[in-house]
């Protein structure tokens, strides 16, 4: 890739060949026209002013008219009768939950990274949304939710990404007529247009993603004149890019693994370089760190830095963090717990591994293994957290009437199950999925039970009094405990591992033999704590460290966003696999079918999905084929040409295919959306292969290039107006819109 | 890349190489200058190293390793006289070979037919069927030993092929008998080779397959003679044996691929050698030949004798098509099945989860748990056991002839079931099923009541069924299609709560193309008009032929997809990242009395070392690349070229029989790591010959005709190889002896002693004395 420091410039029209020495200077994005890639020195900027006819200076700028016409085209399309439906449409029931979160300020938990919510419940602020609306699914918007200037802010996003495409294609040098198709199929793809009219955070993953490509390009051209203000104005926006779309969704990995591979090879470049200083050298590896990773993590810690400051509040969220975090949200209950743990108190307990949940149990059994009531690992606030604790069977039954007893380091406790009476329990079974681990279940009643119900408490240290040495009763919220098994010495455990859905896709908990006192999914702690004789005790708020936060909360989302994987006992209707994305075999229904509602579907312009595809094996086949005549000696292009062909190519086919092959690997369940910004890179290839084959042959005739043009053009353009329907939502009944259904498996129609 | 070209675009030119331009180009040229790099003077070696790398000698060590090997693998072979593992399956398999009942299994056919034979020549007669692990072999008269000698044969022979494929590719004989010692005292070899089991014809063959490719090499300039042609075509041979051992072999077939890609790919550059496109092809059309069409025809050719040997109605019919079971002598479909009539009363039975299509007089409740509304209509429910109630006949909607063919049940036609007990017709219609909201309720309708006619009429479909095709019961697998709304007939194993007495659900699904809608007809329990008896008369049937091609590609589909659905979790199976450092292993077998057990587990030096050496090469590789990059040259080119070259091909096959088991998520165990531990020996030894010496043994390729005649150069690795290889092997041999109680399984261990065997708190031995203290009660 960055081999073409002299990229060629090629200029059909010859209609802009003179450099403009104006819009150098003017313009924040030098525009350089297909010609000046390099930095033009900003030589005298108001000198011609005076002499330049409005004409002239059409002719001179007509990139950036074009340009501009193309953002005005686009406005009209993702505004155009975006209020239309309103009904809560698809997954707007969750951003725009998670925006009311916000405006609310309390904590909620979700798999995406903040920021794109942070950016719709900015849209609701600017926009005058009080967040008092559930956004139930299909739900009709009432009157105080400004629904329509919301998807209008968003969609504003989504309006920027025709013009940044428009540049892009400018940037990687292809030749007007490519750039043309490129902005056009941007414009006009239905599956970009209708998933920018809706309130999701896809517009702009799209757009952060678009616009980091753009600014790779812009980076890439100004390779020449490295360390100047124009390489570190793009690097750094670079990074900022960077930053924006992996806090927005975890997607945005890929196309920072595509800035990361073309970094690797420009320093491997450099690497070799034996005439470069080694000074400099350093300087510019810095300069990689520092922008490219530096930056854009601490773009990410910040929007999970506001995230916190802004939702201080206790909300439906609050399980998925350790129990000292949620200490110091307000609005829970924690102060009024009692302190000190006593026999008879009711708690709940929470597991301090990182992502760990609340010991859970429920009346369902395992299917398996001993056929007991499950014990779970719970990421929310239930009833069926809760238990008590209580003597052994040996010892007389608690006495709510007697003296208060309380709970020491090394005591023997037995732990009911409030709801159904059962007492934690484990025994010699193996685990449900951890097979070498014992099973732990609920077993028994209030007055049948055996010695595997006792529960050794062994206190690791407190995180106000220190270690084990000062902790004599065991304290809510900071001591840390483990629970040890008296009879098999094992201890219970509780990790990542999900059950299936017999479990409800909970934590399973086990009991582990191998003792090893560092291994944090053995730690609980005592998080909620209930006991009439005991006075509530304010404990003093702890401050959490924002850093282990982050990270637990991190490693929380990673847990639930694995667990989405898909149950093979339950048919999703909207799920796809990634094969049926490339040759748009499949569509979806984002909201109800019925004749008087607004449907709208979410789907591709054939043309350019189609095209795409197609263009992605003929770019590889081309590859090869050049490839396979260079070693035999055979050269079709000069150095420029192909390094060009390459550079392009490599962005292009690289992108896509680390925004698709990863979704064949992971298991998780995966919709015709994440194609969405895979199509991007499509559509570059398409718009590349033609400009190879057609728009810069120096053989075809201008009339071919042309007429070339106008066809791919007008197909593009005749089927984003034939499916216009699918974004901008169709009214009545669906039979009667004939003709959509142009591959069977789409299921726009009613069987 | 386009290199440094002048022409202009449009120009179509060779080039003609321009000398001292290419610094790349001139690398491949460097062994000429080999020479001026090593000054060697034979007379300063050292004596016994010399005597080792005589033709005698190399002899003598190969064969003391062989012995070994024998002697380790064979040692008590008939401990234990029980069934261990997967002897379970191999052994069983084995004995339908010799019963020549059809069984199905996700391996392909070669490894089992060995043992199959092998249980023949030992006169086993098939009777005992392995079916549990622990059985014994001495009550049930099993000749275990013979089999079991098989893989132990075959795991002995490993060990000279290794060691020949390292001296093959130049190595010294110190070094070769290094790499073999790894696997020769390797403890997870040696298990896995001396119980019925499919890995020890694998890695034989594998290893087989390395050193014919090696010796084709060899030969490159002697390209198309009768030697070439013949280590051609054996390497494909043995890569067909491999390929039809188990479904694995087909990374071997894969890594010799890449290889051949490469080597084509150095044919082609016409900057080499200059030839001519011709001269590529003849090339490209030989490899054609032996990599492709000689170990399909071979693959293909086990699987001939496979549904030769397998001609009796097994445990395996079950997994197949009507047609292919029918192929088979005494198989239910072949004997039972007839040809359905209208009017015929039937009981229908569904194909995955063997349920009866039933109802019965109750009705759905018109509330369910969760709210949603039902019909109320009759209940349709799967019900295991044979019952009245599981009744239907079959009425058509067209007009029959009296008599004649007219009157049969055909592919594609609309038909009407009638449920005998409640004379009422099936039907489904636009409500949701009790358990499924996305699915259709199915009920039944009043025989007499027309009104809902149109939402009583089904297609009966043939999976892949041709007009006019007569139902079959048994043989017969169709789906029934509702008319009006296009959803299938069908059931899942999930049960109806207490006011359908848990029986299985019915209902409509919307995916009707999908495998688990398949239903047949059981059994013709009445017929109109004519004599049933005289109709189920059947005449001594003949197993019917299919194609043999038509077998094959059905069975290979099956392999495939009952592969990838060999999903469900095991105690013992580990995730590949464990596998090289040995972080776990499998328990065979065990025996409580006696505390005897079997645990997998590799040696744990050889392991280790392995996985160091293949870091030191990735390291070496590396910091060798940085290194040119910044035009340092530190490592002489030839020696470089060995590296890539050599251990490069052994890395290959390391890395291609190692990364795809990250992609999979059937079940995997440490076991599937044995080819790649195999190929990481070879790689070990090459790195330990770089460490100790930069020189190496050149030329290794056979001088061609036309080949310049160039200085002869010896690894020079002096004293030291031979010692440190002795020292690495008594090293490794003691450490195998301290496992060998948990690989042999005898004798039993103590408690203490499991636990001093026990070196990672990951290994799950059994029998282990508790650490902790006892209960205090």
């Amino acid at each position: 890739m960055s081999e073409s420091k002299g990229v060629r410039r090629r200029n059909p029209r010859g209609a802009v060949s003179s450099p403009s020495v104006l819009d150098a200077a003017v313009d924040p994005k030098p525009d350089d026209g297909g010609k000046g890639i390099d930095d033009k020195p900003l030589q005298g900027a108001g000198k011609g002013l005076a002499g330049i006819t409005p004409a002239n200076f059409l002719l001179q700028n007509l990139d950036h008219v074009a340009g501009l016409v193309y953002t005005l085209l686009s406005f009209w399309t993702r505004f155009y009768k975006i209020g239309h439906s309103e009904h809560v449409v698809w997954d707007e029931a969750h951003f725009g939950k998670f925006a009311s979160h916000y405006l609310k300020r309390e904590f909620y938990f979700d798999v995406h990274p903040p920021l794109g919510k942070m950016l719709v419940a900015l849209a609701g602020y600017l926009a005058g949304y009080d967040g008092s609306f559930e956004f139930k699914s299909g739900e009709v918007y009432t009157e105080d939710v400004p629904f329509t200037a919301m998807r209008m802010i968003l969609a504003t996003f989504g309006v920027a990404m025709v013009p940044v495409g428009w540049y892009t294609a400018i940037e990687l040098g292809m030749s007007r007529w490519a750039c043309h198709l490129v902005a056009l199929m941007v414009l006009l793809d239905v599956g970009w247009l209708c998933i920018s009219r809706f309130i999701l955070l896809d517009s702009m993953l799209l757009f952060f993603i678009v616009f980091t490509v753009f600014c790779l390009t812009k980076f890439n051209n100004k390779q020449s004149r490295p360390f100047s203000i124009g390489w570190w104005y793009w690097l750094t926006l670079t990074g900022l890019g960077i930053g924006c779309v992996t806090s927005v969704k975890m997607v945005g990995m890929f196309v920072t693994a595509l800035v990361g591979l073309y970094t690797v090879e420009d320093l491997w470049e450099k690497f070799g370089d034996l005439k470069m200083p080694v000074r400099e050298q350093i300087k510019h590896w810095t300069a990689r760190v520092v922008c490219l990773i530096i930056l854009p993590f601490l773009v990410f810690m910040a929007s999970f830095k506001i995230h916190f400051i802004i939702l201080n509040e206790s909300g439906p969220g609050d399980s998925q963090m350790s129990s000292l975090f949620q200490a110091n949200l307000q609005g829970n209950d924690f102060a009024q717990n009692p302190l000190e743990i006593a026999y008879g108190s009711r708690i709940t307990v929470k597991n301090m591994g990182l992502g760990g949940g609340l010991l859970h149990s429920h009346p369902h059994v395992y299917p398996g293994g001993s056929g007991q009531q499950q014990i779970t690992c719970y990421h929310h606030k239930d009833s069926n957290n809760e238990w008590e604790i209580l003597t052994r069977w040996d010892e007389p039954p608690y006495d709510p009437e007697g003296p208060i007893r309380f709970v020491h380091n090394n005591d023997i406790v037995r732990l009911a199950h409030i709801m159904t009476t059962r007492n934690l329990h484990s025994h010699l079974v193996p685990g449900p999925i951890t097979k070498l681990n014992h099973e732990v279940s609920c077993y028994g009643n209030t007055t049948i039970g055996d010695i595997h119900d006792y529960w050794q408490v062994e206190v690791v240290d407190d995180l106000v009094r220190g270690s084990r040495a000062n902790v004599d009763r065991v304290h809510a919220l900071t001591t840390r405990l483990r629970f040890r098994h008296q009879v098999l010495g094992c201890y219970l455990r509780a990790d990542s591992t999900m059950l299936p859905q017999w479990g409800w896709k909970q934590a399973e908990v086990t009991c582990t033999p191998q003792n090893n006192p560092n291994d944090p999914h053995t730690y609980w702690n005592v998080e909620s704590h209930w006991n009439d004789r005991l006075p509530p005790a304010d404990i003093k708020h702890l401050k959490t460290s924002f850093l282990r936060d982050f990270w637990h909360l991190n490693v929380a989302m990673m847990n639930s966003n694995n667990a989405l994987i898909p149950d093979p006992d339950k048919e999703d209707i909207l799920a796809s696999t990634p094969f049926d994305w490339p040759f748009l075999h499949l569509g979806l229904r984002m909201c109800g079918w019925g004749d008087t509602q607004t449907k709208y579907y979410l789907m591709g312009n054939p043309i350019v999905w189609w095209g795409g595809a197609m263009s992605l094996i003929v770019g590889l086949g081309t590859f090869g084929v050049y490839l396979l005549r260079m070693q035999r000696k055979y050269f079709v292009m000069n150095d420029h040409d192909w390094n060009h062909f390459l550079y392009v190519g490599k962005v292009a086919f690289i992108g896509w295919c680390l925004h698709y092959v990863p979704f064949i690997i992971m298991g998780r369940v995966t919709y015709v959306h994440h194609y969405l910004p895979t199509l991007y890179f499509a559509v570059l290839m398409f718009a590349h292969m033609l400009d190879h084959f057609v728009f810069s042959s120096r053989q075809l005739a201008p009339l071919v290039k042309q007429i070339t043009f106008g066809i791919c053009a007008s197909a593009v353009i005749g089927t984003f107006w034939w499916f216009k329907g699918v974004a901008f939502g169709i009214d009545g009944p669906i039979g009667e819109h004939k003709g959509l259904a142009w591959r069977k498996t789409w299921n726009i129609y009613n069987l | 890349m386009a290199g440094k070209s002048q022409q202009t675009p449009r120009l179509r030119q060779r080039q003609v190489p321009a000398a001292a331009t290419n610094v790349e180009y001139d690398r491949l040229r460097q062994d000429d200058h080999v020479a001026d790099i090593f000054h060697q003077n034979p007379n300063t070696r050292h004596p016994i190293e010399k005597l080792l790398e005589t033709r005698k000698a190399s002899m003598i060590v190969v064969a003391v390793l062989t012995a070994l090997a024998f002697a380790l693998r064979f040692y008590k072979i008939n401990q234990p006289d029980q069934v261990v593992f997967d002897e379970v399956h191999f052994g069983k398999f084995a004995a339908y070979y010799i019963s020549r009942e059809y069984y199905f299994d996700v391996h392909p056919p070669f490894a089992k037919l060995l043992f199959g034979l092998a249980g023949w020549f030992v006169g086993f007669d098939g009777k005992f069927l392995f079916e549990n692990i622990g059985d014994s072999y001495i009550e049930n008269h099993v000749p275990y030993v013979g089999m079991r000698a098989l893989p132990a044969i075959l795991g002995s022979l490993t060990i000279p092929v290794v060691y020949a494929i390292m001296k093959e590719s130049g190595y010294s004989t110190a070094i070769s008998a290094f790499s073999a010692a790894i696997i020769l005292f390797d403890n997870a070899h040696i298990a896995q080779s001396r119980l019925i089991l499919l890995d020890a014809t694998f890695i034989f063959f594998m290893a087989l397959t390395m050193y014919s490719y090696v010796r084709f090499q060899k030969l490159r300039y002697w390209a198309f003679s009768t030697e070439w042609w013949t280590w051609l075509t054996l390497t494909g041979v043995f890569m067909a044996c491999v390929w039809g051992s188990k479904v694995n072999g087909v990374l071997t077939v894969a890594a010799v691929g890449i290889a051949v890609l490469i080597d084509l790919w150095d044919i082609l550059d016409v900057r080499k050698d200059g030839h001519t496109m011709e001269h590529f092809w003849r090339h490209f059309t030989a490899r054609a030949i032996g990599f492709i069409l000689v170990p399909f025809i071979i693959y293909l050719s086990f699987f001939y004798v496979h549904f030769a040997v397998l001609i009796k109605s097994g445990p395996g019919d079950n997994f197949m098509s009507p047609a292919f079971q029918e192929t088979l002598a005494g198989n239910e479909m072949l004997l039972n099945s007839q040809e359905i009539k209208y009017y015929d009363t039937v009981t229908i039975r569904h194909k995955d989860t063997k349920v009866f299509l039933h109802s019965h007089i109750e009705r759905y409740p018109l509330k369910y748990e969760d709210g949603r509304i039902s019909s109320q209509g009759q209940q349709v429910t799967g019900y295991g056991h044979n019952d009245t109630n599981n009744n239907w006949q079959i009425i058509p909607t067209k007009a029959l002839p009296e008599t004649g063919r007219g009157r049969f049940v055909r592919h594609g036609d609309l038909i009407q079931l009638l449920h005998i007990n409640t004379q009422s017709h099936l039907l489904t219609h636009d409500v949701a099923s009790p358990l499924m909201p996305t699915n259709q309720e199915f009920t039944t309708h009043p025989k007499d009541d027309r009104t809902r006619y149109n939402d009583t009429l089904f297609y009966i479909n043939i999976n892949d069924g041709h007009d006019g095709e007569v139902i079959k019961s048994k043989a017969g697998h169709f789906r029934l299609i509702h008319a009006p709304t296009k959803v299938a007939l069908w059931t899942h194993t999930k049960q109806l709560p207490d006011w359908a007495f848990k029986q299985q659900e019915i209902n409509g699904n919307k995916a009707a193309n999908d495998k688990t809608t398949t239903w047949f007809v059981e059994d013709v329990i009445a017929t109109e008009g004519e004599d049933f008896a005289n109709r189920t008369q059947a005449e001594a049937k003949q197993p019917k032929h299919m194609n043999f091609f038509k077998k094959f590609g059905e069975l290979q589909l099956l392999m495939l997809q009952h592969n990838a659905g060999l999903t469900a979790s095991h105690p013992y199976a580990s995730g590949p990242i464990n596998w090289p450092f040995l972080l776990s292993g499998i328990s065979f077998w065990t025996e409580s009395d006696t505390q005897k057990q079997i645990y997998l587990i590799g040696n744990v030096v050889g392991w280790w070392t392995c996985i160091i050496a293949l870091s030191i090469y990735v390291g070496i590789l590396g910091a060798d690349l940085l290194a040119r990059r910044r035009g340092l040259d530190p490592i002489p080119d030839p020696v470089r070229n060995r590296l890539w070259n050599s251990a490069g091909f052994f890395t290959l096959f390391w890395g291609v029989h190692y990364a795809p088991f990250f992609l999979m998520s059937r079940q995997l165990f440490i076991h599937h790591y044995l080819p790649s531990h195999l190929a990481s020996a070879m790689v070990a030894g090459a790195v330990l010959s770089f460490i100790l010496s930069e020189t190496v043994n050149y030329p290794i390729s056979v001088w061609g005709p036309t080949t310049r005649a160039r200085p002869k150069l010896y690894a020079d690795l002096g004293i030291k190889a031979p010692i440190i290889v002795a020292g690495f092997s008594v090293a490794l041999g003691v450490v195998m002896l301290y496992f060998a109680p948990l690989t042999y399984g005898t004798p039993g261990l103590t408690g203490e002693q499991v636990n001093a065997r026990r070196l990672l708190s990951t290994w799950t031995l059994h029998f282990a004395a508790k650490v902790t203290a006892e209960v205090a009660l």
